[in-house]
């Protein structure tokens, strides 16, 4: 039982993890919280059923088409939109993604409507047995998923030309500019890999949750939370937030009552930060924002 | 670098300072006046609403549904426009006056005045209680926490049985001093809320305290080296903003005598607020007004296309934050600012080479 | 408070063997200074030396590793900076810190902040605060006036020339009523005649009002001709002290400035 929900609530959390990394990276770069993370990942998630059931499309070249989808939004939304107000307090720059919040709840509500609608894709409902622990083959598979995408992000990070610059950008956005690297592009980069992962999220997320305008704003809410458990800046931190907020909410759901589940992140977070106000990683340079 | 060099002959026609103190004064209310006069204009209007011969019931409540909005963007314009502190979490509020009150009037039997009084008082004190875990933080972290605050109060009201979540609480007909009230009595009932608060801003922004707030708003540094206990007036407020926010809240609950889990489940409420008062002008009185009918009237007008008036509303909210920072109201005082501007020049005589 | 307190001279704020390291650099060590009431106190050093650091102890912006902090013989060690002020102690910023979008009125008026009262009574403008805010407006326009800004009282400070926010600064930290002021580096980006201005203005506030002044300053001549007494301090340790005459001779403090001057050269 503990084993199982400590199993499925990884699988939950990873998806939280994707989430978080995004917001983070976003964050660190552009100073932006991006409140329409989520619903990238929802136009995403449409975008699979239009894919899969209307035009018929195969699975594996759906999330192609899907995550392609997601990168372009995300380069047209800092091309648009954020790179005219890039100078801007973090306030308006945070506001100005509420506006695009409204705009693509609205574009899906006018295109796909506001009811809720199942994903064409559904998993075995067979559980599969892992050292006495049985899990759902969707959560095995979303976890499968997760791992393989965070390994190409830590190599994106560690081992391209443009991932090393994102992180010298996060480090000393001065610096950055002095030593040639280009932050216009870089920043453009960071917005689109804010697509990349929310296009995988939402695709991945969609068989479990439900397809609807509004799917996404509690894993959202949740990927926040994890990204603070990091301090906003550590990728490290978010992830083992997000995996612990996972854990947490599954054993509260199983041992509490199901009506708690949706709260634990909050509690996480208010006594988190009551005793650690710079996050569970904290920050190693404190900076004003 | 362009420098006065003679000096503006206004003040220096009196000698004595408190002759000066008087022009001065004089000036700042002519400054003030703008503003004072269009929330007065907009407020005699909303007087006048239910006086409309083609006003019926649903447009009353409609109306209502403005003001009560109107109320919401005043609280959190003391936060956001005069504090220089966010909030994503004010439909926390709104759903904790609005609980209050509603059970309140249920299960006590209490007048609506003293639902709507104890909804302030409810919530301003969650207000104070939320400020002193998330001040502690930065901006952008607060900006999480209080999101994160919504969402759970919207899941307390969703499980906890008292609040009996998505089926709701049915409410018996408003009742102000002892007296049953239609939807015409409520909709002054809201009117005489939103003059209170109102008054009750505008007292707040033109006095000490509301200096203090600007004050840490503006520059942290200078305020706490002017004596600014930046916890304490943090702290206050937040208390204030969420108070006012609850009374709205109130009367979002006695508007269809109805009040569910439904609507305050998800971050609409909180975002529409937050919304209103930036597309209208945080820092003054008349944003809110503008702000708060805009988001209602919007979805009003475009009945049948409910998700083109989101998009317009982020299209607005996007276009509003980077072509007028200020907010529209400001942007609508502009030329009469810069008109007075240039006869306070000519009247004072001051060179500019 | 006894009289022996508040005679002119006496001990008004001193420091006692502060210690600042940030991370492994130490930054104040062992530094000690005493501003007697009425006095206008010097502290120079050369760049990097310490001095914006001691200085933002003093008002309480800085923690401090070890050493303790008396006013008028009380010690502060554990004051949060708003306290400060309610004490009678003023600072202003070496990069001007104002509140840049509202009008000098505005600005000084904030500064007299601490004869506000309760937030409560302010708010609900009840009678006696509306008494304080009277008082606070002729108080402010009092400063106005000394500091010649009353042509400029319902400006927007962010617009306003250098020279003239530095000048809302000063008269923001006066506002309160203070009995010692802090300045740090009053006159750094001024021309010759807004420094010649800020000189009289901190003869005139010393002088006239009574306030006692510690200055921070990289500019000598101003040092050596507004200060009765100097603390010179060089890699976060007292240097030297002594009247401005005593000061100018002191070999070490002629070394130190001279190297300083190789090192930018």
């Amino acid at each position: 039982m503990l084993g199982q929900q400590i199993l499925s609530g990884l699988a939950t959390g990873s998806l939280y993890a994707l989430t978080a990394i995004a917001v983070v990276v976003v964050f660190r770069n552009t100073r932006t919280i991006n409140l329409a993370q989520g619903d990238f990942a929802m136009i995403g998630a449409f975008l699979g059923i239009v894919f899969l059931k209307d035009w018929g499309l195969n699975y594996y070249v759906t999330i192609l088409l899907v995550v392609a989808c997601c990168i372009v939004l995300g380069f047209g939304v800092e091309r648009i939109i954020m790179r005219p107000i890039a100078n801007s307090d973090w306030l308006t720059l945070f506001t100005t993604t509420i506006g695009i919040y409204y705009i693509l709840h609205g574009v899906a509500g006018l295109f796909w409507g506001r009811d809720t609608k199942a994903f064409p894709l559904t998993f075995d409902p067979t559980p599969v047995d892992i050292l006495g622990a049985v899990i759902s083959q969707g959560h095995l598979y979303n976890m499968g998923w997760a791992l393989a995408i965070g390994a190409v992000l830590y190599a994106f990070f560690n081992f391209t030309k443009q991932g090393v610059a994102m992180r010298a950008l996060t480090d000393d956005p001065e610096a950055a500019y002095m030593m040639g690297i280009p932050v216009r592009f870089i920043v453009l980069l960071t917005w689109g890999l804010a697509g990349f992962i929310a296009g995988f999220v939402g695709i991945l997320i969609a068989p479990i949750i439900y397809v609807s305008p509004e799917m996404m704003d509690e894993v959202l809410v949740k990927g926040y939370v994890a990204a603070v458990f990091g301090g906003l800046y550590s990728i490290q931190g978010a992830v083992i937030g997000a995996l612990l907020i996972g854990v947490a909410e599954n054993l509260a759901g199983g041992y509490i009552g199901s009506h708690v589940k949706t709260a634990t992140a909050f509690v996480m977070i208010v006594v988190l930060l009551a005793f650690r106000p710079q996050g569970l990683i904290g920050i190693q340079k404190r900076r004003e924002i | 670098m362009a420098q006065i060099t003679q000096t503006n002959g206004l003040f220096q026609q009196d000698d004595s300072a408190r002759d000066r103190l008087n022009a001065v004064n004089a000036c700042k209310r002519r400054f003030l006046r703008q503003d004072v006069t269009a929330t007065l204009i907009v407020f005699a209007a909303l007087v006048l609403v239910p006086q409309l011969p083609f006003v019926k019931g649903w447009m009353l409540s409609q109306a209502s549904l403005a003001i009560i909005f109107i109320i919401a963007a005043l609280g959190i314009s003391i936060l956001v426009g005069y504090t220089g502190l966010v909030s994503v979490g004010h439909g926390g509020f709104l759903a904790i006056g609005a609980y209050t009150s509603a059970l309140l009037t249920k299960y006590y039997a209490v007048d609506l005045v003293v639902g709507i009084i104890a909804a302030t008082l409810v919530s301003a004190f969650f207000g104070a209680l939320l400020a002193l875990v998330f001040l502690r933080l930065s901006g952008a972290f607060m900006a999480i926490g209080t999101l994160g605050f919504a969402f759970f109060v919207g899941t307390v009201v969703n499980n906890v049985p008292i609040f009996e979540g998505r089926d709701g609480i049915l409410l018996d007909d408003n009742v102000v001093l002892g007296m049953e009230i239609g939807d015409f009595g409520f909709y002054y009932v809201s009117i005489v809320t939103l003059a209170v608060m109102t008054l009750f801003v505008y007292c707040i922004v033109n006095s000490g305290t509301g200096r203090a707030f600007m004050a840490l708003r503006d520059s942290e540094n200078a305020a706490m080296s002017s004596g600014v206990n930046r916890l304490l007036y943090r702290t206050l407020a937040f208390s204030i903003s969420a108070g006012i926010t609850g009374s709205a809240g109130a009367l979002n609950a006695h508007i269809v005598n109805y009040v569910s889990a439904e609507v305050f489940a998800d971050i609409w409420f909180s975002v529409d607020i937050l919304m209103a008062v930036v597309v209208g002008g945080p820092a003054l009185l008349f944003g809110p007004y503008l702000g708060g009918i805009f988001v209602v009237m919007l979805p009003f007008f475009l009945e049948e296309l409910a998700d083109f008036a989101f998009i317009m509303k982020g299209v607005v909210l996007i276009l509003v934050l980077r072509f007028a920072q200020q907010g529209v109201g400001e942007v609508m005082f502009r030329p009469i600012q810069n008109y007075r501007r240039r006869k306070l020049m000519e009247a004072g005589g001051a060179k500019v080479d | 408070m006894t009289d022996a307190a508040q005679s002119p001279g006496s001990e008004h704020l001193r420091c006692e063997n502060i210690r600042v390291s940030f991370g492994g650099v130490v930054a104040c060590d062992n530094l000690s200074l005493t501003v007697p009431r009425g006095k206008i106190i010097g502290l120079i050093g050369p760049n990097g030396a310490g001095k914006t650091t001691l200085f933002n102890v003093l008002t309480r912006f800085q923690e401090f590793d070890s050493g303790h902090i008396y006013y008028e013989g009380r010690q502060i060690d554990n004051s949060r900076p708003h306290h400060m002020v309610h004490m009678g102690l003023s600072r202003t910023f070496q990069n001007i810190n104002l509140f840049g979008n509202q009008t000098t009125m505005k600005n000084i008026m904030t500064g007299a902040h601490n004869l506000m009262g309760d937030p409560f009574s302010a708010m609900f403008w009840l009678p006696g605060a509306r008494k304080r805010e009277k008082e606070a407006e002729d108080r402010a326009l009092e400063i106005a006036d000394m500091l010649h800004l009353v042509p400029e009282l319902e400006s927007i400070v962010g617009t306003l020339p250098y020279g003239y926010q530095k000048r809302v600064e000063l008269a923001r930290a006066l506002a309160s009523k203070p009995s010692i002021l802090l300045l740090d580096e009053p006159v750094a980006g001024c021309n010759d005649e807004e420094t010649a201005e800020l000189k009289d203005l901190v003869f005139k506030v010393n002088r006239q009002m009574g306030v006692s002044v510690l200055l921070v300053e990289h500019d000598m001549s101003m040092v050596m001709q507004v200060c009765d007494y100097i603390y010179v301090i060089n890699f976060g340790a007292n240097l030297a002290e002594g009247t401005p005459e005593e000061v100018r001779k002191n070999p070490d403090v002629i070394a130190a400035y001279l190297g300083d001057e190789e090192d930018q050269a």
